[in-house]
């Protein structure tokens, strides 16, 4: 799932700044499991910007709500009311929420409150890794189930660099060494042969390196 | 974000055991859990709600429900019934016997009740409440039936009893003593338009051997009720021996002891694993002296010149009665022998005098000789006369009798409406699951509080009363000791995104996944909180408690707190640990008065919401108070606690407010006395960074 | 022969390789270059220019190269994947063989966190091995990575790197064997401090037999003093410093660390060229240049052959 996190306090109070009424807006999927942006953040950010407000002798005006997902046209407008009373709507989905409310909503201002981090899961209650980075090329079935994509910080396809050591990953220790797991999971599996293979350029024009990329069904259009 | 969820349209939830085995269904968990967060007046409430007899109840109920009790699958039951005495003496008896008790509006009809044990009591109290004239003829001089000529005083003091009717007085009842009914018709004819007939069973029996009939060989009911009466029964120097193994026998037995009597034995039946009184009768009255003969029959009374000289018994493996009444078992040969005494009291059971009833047969009996009712209306075969308790069912227990009253006052009601009395009667309510051995594995084990009682050599020579009643640090300690069962987290389901955190925090492995959202299982739920205060989609919540409650009650203490200028300190207490100490109430009571505390029950229902919602309402400082670490009732409450106050802390940071108006305190239940000393470091802090920034208009 | 550069002859007429190594500066001082190349002349056999080393900006490794070049050294310049995606890199290739360097050693770069720059964006495009197999594509096939011909094509003796001491250490001898397959015509290691560990990864080298497939230069490089032994020991990733080495500098009078830096780097070098299959050393004294002359000679690999 999209893995988020608050920004902090300070630059939120700079964003909504100019503005009186202000709707902060949760999303019910993706940042509620990350933990950044679901109902229960919406109150924590409410009362601490409330408090903000009031420390400063403004009497910004703060409502809060959720949605089930701020992605799709139909959720947020359940919520269209409160959009349209409010100066400015302070979103604490994903960056395709945000940009879902701008789009749907041309003239009100729409503000992040969170900055999206990554696709990724939760290891363990409170920790939550990266997994996938989309490329649009999926390699897991040349690799163990073990994306050296979104997993090595060098993006390496062909073994791991001289940085691995212990396991771990020299850009940051608390991060398992992508090809170490490759070659562990390989060896498992009796597959260590495929690491000998050399591994062809990778097709960046499938990541965003192609433009913004966009899928058509048009089996599915109506 | 979605609409709630329609209750209205979910089946009746489970009721926690202990509420299920109480006939009158009383909310044990409703005033256990009220004692346990100090508020002794709710709980008193709670319980004299479905109970017109609280005080009787808190000191001789036969507490069917701490049998049921599932902290008796963990350790040993809660004590609830020496709590429910807890709640009655700390109720403030000036505020009324049942404050807030609605009357209706008086009504023209009269009913007439025969009897005034509990059923009688409760079915009068009932229907003075819906405005009914309503007349209690009792036989005996005083009121209270078998309470008054039944329970030894060593049990129930008198003046329990007169505490209680004196109420009904005032509800208009109208008590007409020393007046045994003859003639129901007669009743009828007065203008009574229903009579409820709860009359006990006062009849002891006696078995038909030899020489049973001699002057030295009394009836259980009959001596109880004389030395009742207050005639002066002196023992003396008299071997007495009971026949009969119930805990009438062992009031028998006890009150035997405190005449005087050189020596006293029972014997029964039954052995020891069978026995039917109550386990712990029968260990008082050994400890007092009692000796027990089990597995006996009994052949004859042997005398000579007409002086009893013992009883002649037979070893019997005994299995039960069979359903003609006859005993199954078998006699070892051999085995017979004498037990001796010069005073042999029956004491194997007791039934109904109905000799009362019309001659005409036209209110029926069973073949057990008792009265024959409709069970669910509790209508005998005469319109308009209705039947219950002891004179019904054969013995049974005050609070059985209780049910029967209400009960009763439910079909008077309809009846004298014209409705159809089975359509006001609640269906049976539905029992939680037991608890699963993996949620008993992760409870933390507490010890039972013992209930102080007189010496045993001090009791066994008078009439007074053997239990003294818990302290208020007893009553705190023993009702923590409550699961809460039933009262835990619900999920709403369309707010689940399966999100797993429930999974993952439960300290008691309780929540699961099931069609695609969580699912905390009510039987298994420990309440603990650490589930809805984590939730991400708020999509838990709690029964006993809500956000809104919270924030509301966070909101009243800051403004309370706002007093002569001192920082206006806000404090989550937990009553499990850091307020649980003696006299936590008095210590609650003497903070001074910016200094406001929310007790809470475990510092992981404090949600980090509620932290910032002090400061949002203009607390200058804020604690949290919880047990000492590895002390938590739910294992790591305190630790979820500890951790959002450093969440917040940080959040305060970020706020330029100071992180040092926020701090956690891990307290054991000794330190509860210095609570003013240690919120005193925090106001020290308090002061330094000044009054808080945030002023709400 | 495949290109004719000075290192490559003398590999291949069979001497015992020295190479060394000159870190540009991190300005546009032309003159530093001059001084660095002139106390390694001569020295050694060629000299490699880090790209970037340790992801902080310096002068650029080809243009170095070229300076080299006109000084009369033989260059080998470093190309990381880091900073050039594949666009980049060839044009770059191209314009360095034009001028006329022959020497290229292909490397993945250390990670920009660890540099001046630790937001910047890093390319990684390609991998080394993706790099050294581009390379000679370009030289053996004159074409480029997207399959188009080119007229005159870079001719590089290719180079990779290892680090026998990184994990998993089963499978370094087969990343070896895949770089060689890839194109790589030479190895430099990573510094080699523990000799023991080194000959067990070589002795792995040679049953693979991937030393007759490519000539290995073993790294070394001298310790100035205790401090840089042990932040090397415990803070530098994918680098083995047994304990007897720290030891053996701090068993000499301060004065005399220096000195005992260049013996002991020397005695590596002594004991390295009895390990069957190593083909030369590649000595690392980055910004200690003037201790290289000293080093090669003190292992008795001074002068060097002309081939």
């Amino acid at each position: 799932m999209i893995k988020a996190q608050q920004k902090p306090i300070a630059e939120i109070k700079a964003l909504i700044a100019p503005y009186h009424r202000i709707l902060i807006l949760g999303c019910g999927t993706c940042v509620t499991i990350s933990f950044a942006g679901g109902e229960k953040e919406v109150g924590l950010l409410a009362s601490s910007l409330r408090i903000a407000s009031a420390m400063e002798g403004q009497d910004k005006i703060f409502a809060e709500a959720t949605v089930q997902r701020q992605c799709e046209w139909e959720f947020i407008d359940a919520v269209a009311e409160q959009i349209q009373q409010a100066d400015a709507v302070l979103s604490l989905a994903c960056g395709i929420g945000v940009q879902a409310l701008a789009e749907r909503y041309p003239d009100k201002v729409v503000l992040p409150g969170v900055n999206t981090t990554f696709l990724g899961m939760a290891v363990e209650h409170g920790v939550l890794v990266e997994r996938c980075r989309a490329c649009g090329d999926c390699i897991l079935g040349l690799t163990g189930g073990v994306c050296p994509i979104a997993r090595c910080a060098k993006n390496l396809l062909n073994g791991p660099c001289g940085g691995s050591q212990n396991g771990k990953c020299e850009v940051n220790p608390e991060l398992d060494c992508a090809w170490q797991l490759i070659y562990d999971r390989l060896a498992r599996l009796g597959q260590l042969d495929r690491l000998a293979a050399l591994m062809p350029y990778k097709d960046w024009s499938k990541d965003y390196d192609g433009g913004p990329r966009k899928i058509v069904r048009e089996d599915l259009r109506l | 974000m979605s609409n709630l969820s329609d209750r209205s349209t979910l089946p009746a939830e489970p009721l926690p055991p202990c509420q299920v085995a109480c006939p009158a269904h009383t909310d044990v968990r409703g005033y256990i859990h009220a004692i346990a967060r100090g508020d002794f007046e709710e709980a008193y409430r709670i319980a004299r709600e479905p109970n017109p007899l609280p005080y009787i109840c808190g000191k001789v109920c036969a507490h069917p429900c701490e049998t049921e009790c599932r902290r008796g699958d963990v350790d040993e039951p809660v004590a609830i019934c020496a709590l429910k005495r807890f709640a009655t003496e700390q109720h403030d008896l000036s505020k009324g016997h049942a404050p807030g008790l609605t009357v209706a509006e008086p009504k023209e009809e009269k009913v007439a009740i025969v009897g005034s044990g509990p059923g009688g009591l409760t079915a009068a109290h009932d229907l003075a409440r819906m405005g009914y004239k309503v007349t209690v003829f009792e036989a005996y001089p005083k009121v209270g039936g078998m309470m008054q000529y039944g329970i030894p005083l060593y049990r129930l003091p008198r003046e329990t009893i007169d505490l209680e009717t004196a109420p009904l007085k005032d509800l208009g009842v109208e008590f007409v003593t020393n007046q045994r009914v003859t003639d129901v018709d007669a009743l009828l004819a007065d203008g009574y338009k229903a009579v409820f007939l709860a009359v006990g069973s006062h009849v002891g029996r006696k078995l038909r051997i030899p020489n049973a009939d001699l002057p030295d060989v009394w009836l259980n009911t009959e001596f109880l009720r004389r030395v009742a009466l207050g005639e002066k029964i002196d023992l003396r120097g008299r071997h007495v021996l009971v026949l009969g193994g119930g805990n009438v026998a062992i009031d028998v037995a006890r009150t035997a002891l405190r005449l005087g009597a050189a020596e006293v034995s029972m014997t029964c039946l039954e052995s020891c694993t069978t026995q039917p009184a109550h386990p712990w009768e029968i260990k008082e009255a050994v400890e007092e002296g009692v000796q027990m003969f089990h597995d006996r029959t009994f052949k004859e009374i042997v005398a000579e010149n007409g002086k009893v000289k013992g009883v002649r018994c037979v070893k019997v493996n005994f299995r039960g009665f069979l359903p003609t009444g006859a005993p199954d078992m078998d006699e070892f040969p051999e085995t017979e022998h004498v037990l001796p005494a010069d005073l042999v009291i029956f004491a194997i059971g007791q039934g109904p005098d109905l000799s009362f009833l019309p001659q005409d047969g036209s209110i029926a009996q069973t073949p057990r000789r008792t009265i024959q009712v409709n069970p669910v209306t509790l209508a005998t075969t005469k319109p308009g006369v209705f039947a219950g308790g002891d004179a019904v069912t054969g013995v049974g227990f005050i609070i059985d009798a209780i049910a029967a009253g209400h009960r009763a006052a439910r079909s008077i009601d309809a009846y004298l409406r014209g409705l159809d009395p089975a359509s006001v009667q609640p269906p049976e309510p539905q029992k939680l699951n037991d608890l699963q051995q993996k949620t008993i594995s992760h409870i933390r084990h507490l010890k039972r509080e013992e209930m102080p009682m007189l010496d045993v050599n001090q009791r066994k020579f008078t009439f007074d009363e053997v239990y003294l009643g818990y302290t208020e640090a007893q009553a705190i300690r023993a009702a923590h000791r409550c699961l809460t069962c039933g009262a835990g987290a619900r999920v709403e389901e369309t707010k689940c995104i399966a999100c797993l955190t429930c999974v993952r925090v439960c300290p008691y492995e309780v929540p699961l996944l099931a069609r695609g959202t969580a699912n905390v299982p009510v039987d298994q739920c420990q309440a603990c909180g650490i589930c809805a205060t984590e939730c991400p989609a708020k999509a838990i919540s709690m029964k006993l408690y809500s956000d809104e409650d919270m924030i509301k009650q966070i909101r009243d203490a800051v403004r309370k707190a706002k007093y002569n200028g001192e920082p206006a300190i806000v404090g989550f207490a937990c009553r499990y640990c850091a307020y649980a100490g003696e006299d936590a109430n008095v210590v609650k009571a003497s903070l001074p008065a910016n200094v406001q505390t929310i007790d809470v029950l475990c510092t992981g229902k404090v949600d980090a919401l509620y932290l910032l919602k002090a400061f949002e309402f203009g607390a200058d400082g804020v604690f949290v108070a919880g047990c000492l670490e590895g002390e938590c009732h739910n294992d790591k409450g305190n630790v979820h606690a500890a951790k959002r106050v450093a969440y917040v802390k940080g959040l305060l940071d970020e706020l330029a407010l100071g992180n040092a108006r926020l701090e956690m305190f891990h307290m054991s239940p000794d330190q509860c006395a210095n609570m003013a000393e240690v919120v005193s470091t925090l106001i020290t802090k308090v002061k330094e960074l000044g009054p808080s920034p945030v002023r709400r208009s | 022969m495949k290109v004719g550069s000075n290192l490559e002859k003398v590999l291949t007429s069979g001497y015992f390789a020295a190479t060394g190594e000159l870190g540009p500066p991190k300005s546009a001082d032309p003159g530093v270059i001059r001084h660095k190349a002139s106390l390694l002349k001569g020295y050694v056999d060629a000299v490699n220019i880090t790209d970037n080393q340790t992801a902080i900006v310096r002068m650029s490794s080809i243009s170095v190269g070229i300076m080299l070049l006109q000084l009369g050294l033989e260059p080998t310049i470093q190309m990381t994947c880091r900073d050039r995606n594949r666009l980049a890199i060839q044009s770059d290739l191209l314009g360095a063989a034009a001028h006329g360097v022959k020497n290229l050693l292909c490397l993945t770069g250390d990670h920009q966190r660890f540099g001046n720059h630790p937001t910047a964006r890093g390319v990684y495009d390609l991998d080394s091995i993706q790099l050294i197999q581009m390379v000679k594509t370009m030289r053996d096939e004159k074409k480029f990575a997207c399959g188009e011909e080119m007229d005159v094509e870079p001719r590089f003796f290719i180079g990779a790197a290892e680090n026998p001491f990184a994990d998993p250490f089963d499978y370094r001898p087969y990343r070896l064997a895949k770089k060689i397959a890839a194109g790589a015509d030479f190895i430099q290691t990573q510094l080699i401090y523990n000799v023991p560990k080194f000959k067990e990864f070589m002795k792995r080298v040679c049953d693979l037999g991937l030393h007759e497939k490519c000539y290995i230069l073993a790294g070394v490089g001298p310790i100035k003093s205790v401090g840089m032994a042990r932040y090397m020991q415990t803070s530098v990733p994918g680098m083995d410093v047994p304990e007897e080495i720290v030891a053996r500098l701090k068993g000499v009078p301060k004065d005399q660390v220096r000195k005992e830096g260049i013996k002991q780097c020397a005695d590596i070098i002594s004991e390295i060229r009895e390990i069957p299959g190593v083909a030369g050393v590649h000595v690392m004294a980055i910004e200690w240049e003037e201790a290289v002359p000293e080093i090669l000679e003190l292992a008795g690999l001074l002068p060097r052959p002309k081939v």
